[in-house]
């Protein structure tokens, strides 16, 4: 009984991966037939050699000249997945640097109006993402950063930075503060506190809550969507949503660019476990 | 910050927080609480501000920007696709917040209980939630597909169907379709959350629940459900929000359509500011959803239990 439901639900939550990964390595023509003939013409390539070289897979040769146009978009998926981690990885430093010691301020120091700036950050985040694209757009634009990456870094950083100083605070003070005395005692400043006696025993958290952002801006769409308009700047999710929104577009094709795309969730999906969630639901946090 | 070697002996008398430390500490606590509170302030005041005020313009890249009162406000509740819209959102949210919270319960039930395997099929479960919403939609794009999708082909193949059947074409269908994959790629949040705060219910309350000869649903009602319930309010306004927001699945799914079906207020706002050029309105449009998210949070928070949140905060 336990694993009929453990089997239903895994299968729920990878068919469609199951799916896409499959389709990539299919030739067009057997997933458009009807009834569909998947394992028909075997196993290929093609769409990988074709996003990553620009070799134009065999099925599409006859195609016309739509055809072919339309799936040269797909070959931005790589330069996309770039873009991405680039952006992505700025905002988890981003995190790190302005996250780390607010948390261990709001976890350790008293100081007049940290109760409501700490409420204020973490409120900061039920306000609905669209209530804010358009002045977001407008003040990037005025500043004349449209399609920088660097007003995107920074929006989702300002997205990201609740959710880091909120797990940080919540491990920052499950560490005992006897630790932190003795050093207070040999005359450390907080920030070597911090640096020597914190960071090494909040790591795994650290890397959790830094995955955690990457994660969120790897995945953001709507703000990428605003900011990123050519599609030399365009992030991952943009990309993809805008060939797959094609009615052209062939599916085949584009699941290869969407397993690309996928790679580095099924990469890091364990150490977001290891580091991040197991210790949530270990209960390591209370 | 200066030296702190002088203050050891006091440190030692009032080891809680001397007064001397109190002051010395306060700079630094501004120093580095700052970045943070920065970029927030700078990215959520401001903008607010802006919404506000840019609703009661009429403000268009292609037009000169002149004065509209309440006229946006006025203009979006005296139309038909606003009403469209606000009960396509409402239908959403309440096929998608149930089934995500009953299944992330139900999986969370399951995985709360040890069993061969229970490691993989944690990760598992999770991948769903880590990938880019925007992707899952085209994913399941992949699977609803009207002529090449493959659910109709297995259906097909099955016998189970002699036709195709046009899921994302069909209104109600493609509500249905969008449903599913919202709720794909929300349940493991649910799960995780419900999850962690199961396990940090104590072992003896289940012996003593145990001892008392309770069924498992009559323990599940005693013991596990008044321990999980401010969890589950969290993850009930979470899921609300964010349905009440989405937009990435929807975009790549089916882009609202077929005709305006899945035209959820996030899409209308979108086509209303950058389809049809009317910044004003959009962000009257913005203002309006941003207030019923408020009212809804400040509802739901009532039900929450006094402190199960402010727990959370440093004393």
């Amino acid at each position: 009984m336990i694993y009929l439901s453990a089997i239903v639900v895994v299968g729920f939550a990878l068919a469609p991966f199951m799916w896409v990964i499959l389709s990539g390595f299919l030739p067009e023509v057997a997933i458009l037939t009807v009834p569909p003939e998947w394992f028909r013409s075997g196993l290929i390539v093609d769409n990988y050699r074709y996003i990553l070289t620009g070799e134009i897979p065999r099925a599409h040769e006859v195609g016309g000249q739509l055809r072919r146009m339309i799936s040269e978009e797909v070959r931005h998926v790589p330069r996309a997945a770039l873009n991405s981690s680039v952006v992505a990885g700025a905002v988890l430093l981003l995190n790190w640097l302005l996250g780390v010691p607010a948390a261990y301020a709001y976890a350790r120091l008293r100081f007049p109006g940290r109760v409501a700036t700490f409420y204020f950050i973490t409120v900061s985040r039920l306000i609905p993402a669209v209530a804010l694209a358009i002045p977001y757009f407008l003040i990037v634009q005025r500043l004349g950063l449209l399609d920088r990456h660097f007003a995107l870094i920074l929006i989702h950083t300002a997205l990201t930075i609740p959710f880091t100083v909120l797990i940080l605070v919540l491990y920052f003070r499950s560490i005992p503060v006897e630790i932190e005395e003795s050093a207070q005692l040999d005359g450390a400043s907080r920030w070597a506190i911090l640096r020597k006696v914190m960071l090494p025993l909040a790591l795994p958290s650290l890397v959790g809550a830094g995955l955690f952002a990457f994660m969120l801006s790897y995945s953001e769409f709507l703000f990428a969507l605003l900011v990123t308009t050519s599609e030399y700047s365009r992030t991952l999710p943009v990309t993809l949503s805008s060939v797959a929104s094609n009615p052209d577009v062939s599916w085949s094709l584009l699941s290869a660019g969407t397993t690309l795309a996928v790679l580095p969730a099924l990469i890091l999906v364990w150490p977001i476990w290891r580091y991040m969630v197991r210790g949530l639901v270990s209960g390591s946090l209370n | 910050m200066p030296e702190q070697g002088v203050q050891a002996a006091g440190v030692r008398l009032d080891p809680v927080h001397p007064p001397r430390q109190l002051e010395r500490d306060q700079p630094t606590a501004f120093i580095m609480i700052g970045g943070a509170v920065a970029i927030v302030a700078v990215f959520t005041l401001y903008p607010v501000g802006y919404a506000l005020i840019g609703s009661l313009y009429n403000l268009s890249p292609i037009l000169p920007r002149s004065f509209a009162g309440l006229m946006n406000f006025s203009h979006i509740f005296g139309s038909q696709y606003f009403g469209f819209a606000l009960k396509t959102t409402a239908v959403f949210a309440l096929l998608t917040v149930p089934a995500i919270v009953v299944l992330g319960l139900l999986v969370a039930l399951l995985l709360d209980r040890r069993f061969r395997g229970d490691g993989f099929v944690k990760v598992a479960i999770l991948l769903p939630w880590t990938i880019p919403a925007a992707t899952g939609g085209v994913m399941w794009k992949g699977v609803f597909a009207d002529s090449w999708g493959a659910l109709n082909g297995t259906l097909y193949q099955l016998g189970l169907i002699r036709e195709y059947i046009s899921w994302l074409t069909d209104p109600t269908l493609a509500v249905a379709a969008t449903t599913v994959a919202q709720v794909w790629a929300q349940f493991p949040l649910a799960a995780v959350l419900l999850l962690a705060a199961m396990q940090a219910i104590p072992d003896e309350l289940y012996e003593a629940a145990a001892i008392d000869g309770a069924s498992g649903l009559r323990r599940f009602a005693a013991v596990t459900f008044p321990h999980i319930r401010p969890m589950l309010i969290v993850v009930i306004l979470f899921e609300l929000l964010l349905a009440l927001t989405a937009f990435d699945l929807i975009f790549a799914m089916t882009g609202g359509g077929p005709g305006t079906a899945t035209t959820v207020l996030s899409y209308f706002i979108w086509s209303e500011s950058f389809k049809m050029l009317s910044f004003g309105r959009g962000m009257a449009l913005a203002v309006i959803i941003a207030g019923m998210a408020v009212i809804l949070i400040a509802g739901l928070l009532r039900f929450m239990p006094r402190g199960a949140l402010l727990e959370e905060v440093p004393r």
